[in-house]
């Protein structure tokens, strides 16, 4: 059924068709409506579940683990600031291994604070082990749930779902909603590896000494290395019933040419349509998406590479004293390749600042008129 | 469960930390410095019992309601309850731990309880009653020479370790003092009777009428293995004062004596008693009973008189008079009547007695009238009978240990040879020369024996160990007042035995203090700290950090797992009796 | 004289790390033999997340959850849900958490899930500082005494925060305060807390002997004393309404029979010691007039 919807709605529908049991949220710009809705949709009994109104981000977080851990499927939506406040228990839910989802609404950070748009929070979590699947549209948000809790609960960790601030999460755009009997044969219900069992009772998360932490630790890697082949197998179910996949990362454009220009998030949106009308005047550019940026899909990424001769990313974030991540981590899987392409690091859009179809063709201009960059990280849209 | 968990791989491991097992291999004992035990030790009350008395055992059986055995445990040491319950002097009452925080318990009460109810329980018949005869008799024989307390003591424990044993008795009945010196209104007869007839059940033999002497001489006795003397001390001493011996002046012994075995006795109403023993008062209370006026004189004061206090209380409630600092220099006779000639006394320095030595007032002579005179200034022991060369000093034949006398195989215990003259000790003496004996005949070294069965240190012994031997003994430590944890206590009322009202008490000699009831009785006795013994309280077991105290499958048999206990120690400090120890770690 | 009578079960099982002598170790024992073996444990950070013992093994004979510093109402919050969902209704939650884990870091998460009421038993197991990370000082820590963080010739200046009343006034159906050294008292509050529903709290006085300098054989005493002396009063607040026990409203004893026997408080000489005294007076009126009202 389709249906002109905003991002948060979306996500809002996705968490209602997977059954998810326990909610615990804390509102925050522009996550609320997320909360907001699902309060709704749960008071009207729609959605059936337990919803915590706990009283900050870090016992929402707090609250699913325990949650996870008692053996239900559980979800949380945060942004920002409040993903800031989590840090603690990110680390601590993939450590425990729980199948928890998370939607975050990809916000800035403060000071001064400022609510729009920004990956900056969500990419400063990348070391937690969280898997991180970006959504370009509301449709892939949706969808993008639906696939979280498959891969999650088949790989046993927690799944972080992130969408654009306002560009996305308050705006509308025509989804189609499935049907729960359609869903329920893609996602079927949660059943817990070590659920609380009173009959049979064991300590969990207990202190761990040198002598075998680090095989935990090598055993979430070792999952993590695994993420990439179920999420494609997710992603190849999900086409086949629904009519739609995403893939862990997505090419358009001319593959083959000077330019292979890498976004995520809506951002990528605006890059299509330059790209294609770049294209049209006669220009060799590519695009490729990147959906999932934990684990980060170095094989895909290169294999797409092959054929382009620069690659400029856009990073609507920084790492402060090294640049854009997605830059940093694409020049990273090249570098023990053969094929190493210079890559041209852009820096925009912080803080929701546009970026306009102005901006990323200066980008691509940029990159075709250099051989290499003469930074490591090129701002755009800088007023200078 | 309670193994070490071995991994050498990754494989192995769960994908999250997950217990697999518990912590049961991680023998924490291996931590300790110090090492807690379960050790009863010996308390005050216990260790100061002339008769070696099990005290706090006595009383935790009355606490668990076991009457009957209360009763049982006492007779292990001492064949007396109902005697002992109610004439001893209780200096265990004295050294009682509880009297630190309100007041001592009324051990006396309890020991008089458990002993008539078994009396009521076992029925009050003696006579008619067929004598048991113990089966086994298969050791020598053994005489004594009188059937007191001592005597029949000593009998009684020589007969439970199976020797064939014949009291001689000079009087017509046994008890000795028990009998002729206590008044009935103190202790009625039918309890002497019925703790007389279980010894005698025993197979002891006592032959009444038959006095030691020149028609029957101690060293002339043949066939015994070993003869136990233990002929008391009746002899009432003289005041040395003119006029003592004549009419109307009797000795105040021969006068319960003749009260006791019922005879017909001419005095009164107005009599002199001279004296502050209990004898003095013993012979004051039975005069108010035959309806007489009596009035003590006592050279010194109240406060000194050697008479058990109750005992003065209630005389003087009864109405005997009580004169102090008062001493007779003449008895003289005036018109039928007796006129003592009294001196008033002041108390001087202290003499050898602890006490202070009372010296004359002079010129402060006055008198006093009464129809009769009877003196009861103390007592002492006839010697006259034992063989010539037998070691004496000072009134009484020398004994060391268990009775031994410089002649072998003769002993002799309780006042004939002890100037500590009350029944308990007469009790204890004759419990010592029964194991004194049993090893003579032997031919094993009784100090050792009797080193070996000392109570606390002494010089009481328990027999227990020689009836039960493997039982685990007390350690002869003496539990004091600030061992115990007083956290654990609250004051509490003592229970009191009734007294019969006046005016009915005096008229005649029924028994005038009415025992605990098994309410009051289980009352008083839960008021016992059980010093050092353990009565199963869980302290222990309660506060544990490492669940290392282990509760038996018997009653009392707590133990402490030593693999895991960590020597904490709050066992130790939690315990309110001291019935746990703590000693260094041995590595 | 009583006997207790004491629940067999040993859930707490020996072989645990924790201190010879640990007041904690003998409350957690007595409180889990009550709680029963249909209970889910929950432990923020504390001495206890070390004391059950190192992966693979746990000396704890009931599912427990260790979590983190902060989150002891959040992931009791959360696992409650969990087994009301699953159908293990009769199943109980509890929180073991420290005086740092209560009074401090693990407030606003205690204060979230009791203005929620949420159902769980909490126990704030309080030694008075910070013992796991070494005696630091926390808000729980009694004034003038020693810590690391607040030494002998510097001691602690405030007093310690108030939980009870904290709690009492989030309106949940019960609170109360326990020791160790009265283990009647503790055992029928734990019952008390099973038969209600919604957020219990309990505020357990464990004394530590490395933390309070004590020898480990008077943990049990120190708790007695801790009473006696009205440092420590022992009260029930039951949907609002105060009952203060029987042995902390007889006749008190002096607090320097308390503190002279912890090493934590030797450096106090007479005016410290009134001080306290004071305190101890100022504190134990509020109470009583609390309890009146």
């Amino acid at each position: 059924m389709k249906r002109i919807i905003t991002g948060n709605q979306a996500v809002a529908y996705g968490v209602m068709l997977s059954h998810v049991e326990l909610i615990a949220a804390y509102p925050i710009t522009p996550q609320t409506t997320i909360v907001e809705e699902l309060s709704e949709l749960c008071a009207r009994g729609r959605v059936k579940a337990q919803f915590l109104k706990v009283e900050s981000e870090h016992s929402a977080m707090a609250a699913c683990i325990g949650a996870s851990t008692g053996g239900v499927r559980t979800f949380t939506a945060t942004s920002s600031h409040g993903l800031a406040y989590m840090h603690e228990m990110l680390h601590w839910a993939a450590g425990a291994r729980l199948p928890i989802v998370l939607v975050n609404v990809n916000r800035a950070l403060g000071p001064g604070w400022n609510i729009w748009n920004d990956q900056s929070d969500s990419l400063s979590q990348r070391d937690t082990g969280w898997i991180q699947l970006y959504c370009e549209k509301n449709q892939e948000v949706l969808d993008t749930i639906l696939q979280a809790y498959r891969i999650a609960e088949s790989v046993s960790l927690p799944v972080m779902v992130v969408l654009d601030a306002f560009v996305l999460s308050h705006t509308s755009e025509a989804v189609d909603i499935p049907s729960e009997e359609k869903v329920n044969g893609f996602l079927p219900l949660y059943s817990p590896k070590y659920p609380v069992d009173p009959m049979n009772p064991v300590s969990y998360s207990g202190i761990t000494t040198p002598e075998y932490y680090l095989e935990f630790r090598y055993k979430i890697q070792k999952a993590m290395n695994g993420v990439s082949e179920v999420a494609k197998e997710v992603d190849d179910q999900f086409k086949n019933r629904f009519g739609r996949g995403y893939d862990l990362i997505e090419t358009y454009g001319k593959e083959r040419g000077e330019i292979l220009l890498v976004t995520s998030g809506a951002v990528t949106s605006t890059a299509r349509t330059v790209i294609r009308k770049m294209s049209g005047k006669g220009w060799d550019i590519g695009g490729m998406k990147v959906k999932m940026v934990r684990p980060f899909p170095s094989r895909e990424i290169y294999q797409a590479l092959q054929g382009a001769k620069k690659v400029a990313v856009i990073d609507r974030n920084i790492s402060f004293g090294v640049g854009g991540i997605i830059a940093q981590e694409l020049r990273a899987c090249l570098y023990h390749r053969e094929k190493r392409p210079p890559v041209f690091g852009f820096v925009s859009g912080l803080g929701g600042r546009d970026i306009t179809p102005d901006l990323i063709e200066e980008a691509i201009q940029y990159t075709l008129d250099h051989s290499q960059p003469e930074d490591d990280i090129i701002w755009l849209g800088l007023k200078k | 469960m309670g193994n070490q968990i071995i991994i050498d791989h990754e494989s192995q491991m769960p994908y999250i930390p997950v217990s697999q097992g518990d912590m049961e291999w991680n023998k924490t004992g291996t931590w300790r410095t110090q090492r807690p035990f379960y050790e009863d030790k010996t308390p005050p009350c216990n260790a100061t019992c002339p008769a070696g008395n099990d005290i706090v055992s006595f009383i935790l059986r009355i606490v668990n309601g076991d009457f009957e055995g209360a009763w049982g445990l006492i007779r292990e040491e001492n064949p007396f309850p109902g005697i002992c319950g109610r004439v001893c002097f209780h200096p265990c009452e004295v050294k009682c731990n509880r009297g630190r925080l309100d007041e001592p318990i009324a051990i006396h009460a309890l020991e008089r309880f458990v002993a008539d109810f078994a009396f009521h329980l076992q029925g009050q018949k003696v006579s008619g009653k067929k004598k048991e005869r113990v089966s086994k008799k298969n050791k020598e024989k053994v005489a004594v020479i009188g059937a007191g307390p001592a005597g029949m003591t000593c009998a009684y424990h020589l007969a439970r370790l199976h020797y064939d044993v014949t009291v001689f008795e000079s009087l017509p009945f046994a008890g000795g003092v028990l009998r002729t010196g206590i008044p009935s209104y103190r202790l009625p007869k039918e309890v002497l009777d019925w703790e007389i007839f279980a010894i005698e059940s025993l197979g002891v033999k006592v032959r009444t009428g038959v006095r030691a002497g020149p028609a029957m001489r101690i060293e002339d006795l043949s066939g015994y293995g070993a003869i136990f003397v233990a002929s008391g001390a009746n002899v009432s001493r003289h005041l040395k004062v003119p006029g003592e011996k004549s009419r109307h002046v009797l000795d105040g012994l021969a006068f319960l004596k003749a009260i006791n075995l019922g005879e017909e006795i001419n005095i009164g109403p107005r009599v002199i008693v001279i004296g502050g023993g209990n004898t003095a008062i013993d012979v004051a209370r039975s005069l108010i009973r035959l309806g007489n006026h009596p009035t003590i004189l006592y050279r010194r004061t109240r406060e000194e008189m050697p008479a058990f206090e109750k005992e003065v209380v209630e005389a003087v409630e009864e109405g005997v008079e009580l004169k102090f600092l008062v001493s007779p220099i003449h008895i003289q006779d005036k018109k039928g009547l007796k006129r003592v000639e009294c001196q008033r006394m002041k108390l001087a320095e202290i003499d050898e007695t602890g006490r202070r030595r009372p010296v004359p007032v002079r010129d402060s002579a006055f008198f006093l009238e009464a129809e009769s005179v009877i003196v009861a200034a103390g007592e002492e022991a006839d010697l006259s009978f034992f063989p010539r060369g037998i070691k004496k000093r000072d009134g009484i034949v020398l004994t060391q240990g268990g009775g031994t006398t410089t002649f072998e195989g003769i002993f002799a215990g309780g006042d004939v040879a002890s100037r500590e003259r009350t029944v308990a000790h007469a009790i204890g003496s004759g419990k010592r020369s029964a194991v004194a004996i049993d090893c003579y005949i032997r031919g094993e070294d009784s100090e050792k024996a009797l080193q070996s069965l000392l109570v606390g240190n002494g010089p009481s012994v328990s027999l227990f160990p020689l009836f039960h031997p493997g039982r685990p003994s007390r350690n002869p430590h003496v539990v004091t007042f600030e061992e115990l944890n007083m956290d654990y206590f609250e004051r509490m009322r003592r229970e009191k035995e009734t007294q019969y009202p006046l005016p009915e008490r005096i008229k005649g000699f029924f028994e005038v203090t009415s025992p605990l009831n098994e309410r009051t009785a289980s009352e008083e006795a839960g008021r016992c700290f059980n010093c050092g013994t353990c009565n199963e309280c869980e302290n222990c077991y309660t506060f544990c950090p490492d669940a290392s105290i282990l509760k038996g499958a018997k009653s009392l048999s707590h133990q402490v797992d030593y693999d895991f206990c960590k020597g904490c120690g709050i066992c130790f400090v939690e315990c309110p009796r001291r019935a746990i120890s703590l000693k260094e770690e041995s590595r | 004289m009583k006997k207790i009578e004491i629940p067999a079960s040993e859930n707490l099982a020996h072989g645990h790390l924790a201190c010879a002598g640990c007041g904690a170790a003998v409350g957690m024992r007595l409180i889990l033999k009550a709680l029963g073996e249909n209970t889910v444990l929950v432990i923020p950070a504390s001495c206890w997340s070390i004391i059950p013992g190192p992966w693979p093994y746990s000396s704890l004979r009931l599912p427990v959850i260790h979590a983190g510093f902060v989150t002891g109402g959040a992931t009791a919050s959360g696992i409650r849900a969990a087994l009301d969902i699953r159908g293990y209704r009769d199943t109980l939650v509890a929180v073991w958490a420290g005086d740092g884990g209560t009074f401090d870091i693990g407030l606003q998460s205690l204060s979230g899930a009791a203005e929620r009421n949420e159902d769980f038993i909490y126990i704030c197991n309080d030694n008075e500082a910070y013992m796991n990370t070494g005696t630091q000082q926390s808000s729980a820590t009694p004034s003038l005494a020693w810590t690391t963080t607040t030494p002998a010739h510097h001691p602690k200046e405030n007093p310690k925060k108030d939980i009870m009343a904290i709690m009492g006034d989030h309106y949940i159906p019960y609170a109360a305060t326990a020791t160790i050294a009265y283990p009647d008292d503790l055992l029928r509050k734990i019952e008390k807390t099973k038969q209600v529903k919604g957020t219990r709290f309990v505020h357990l006085l464990s004394p530590c002997p490395p933390g309070w300098k004590i020898p480990s054989e008077m943990s049990v005493k120190l708790s007695r004393l801790s009473v006696r002396s009205r440092v420590f009063p022992l009260y029930e607040i039951e949907e609002g309404k105060y009952t203060i026990q029987e042995e902390s409203l007889k006749e008190k004893i002096p607090v320097e029979q308390y503190l002279r026997l912890q090493g934590r408080f030797s450096h106090l000489k007479s005016q410290g010691l009134e001080q306290f005294q004071r305190m101890v007076d100022d504190h134990w009126e509020r109470l009583v007039k609390r309890a009146r009202c």
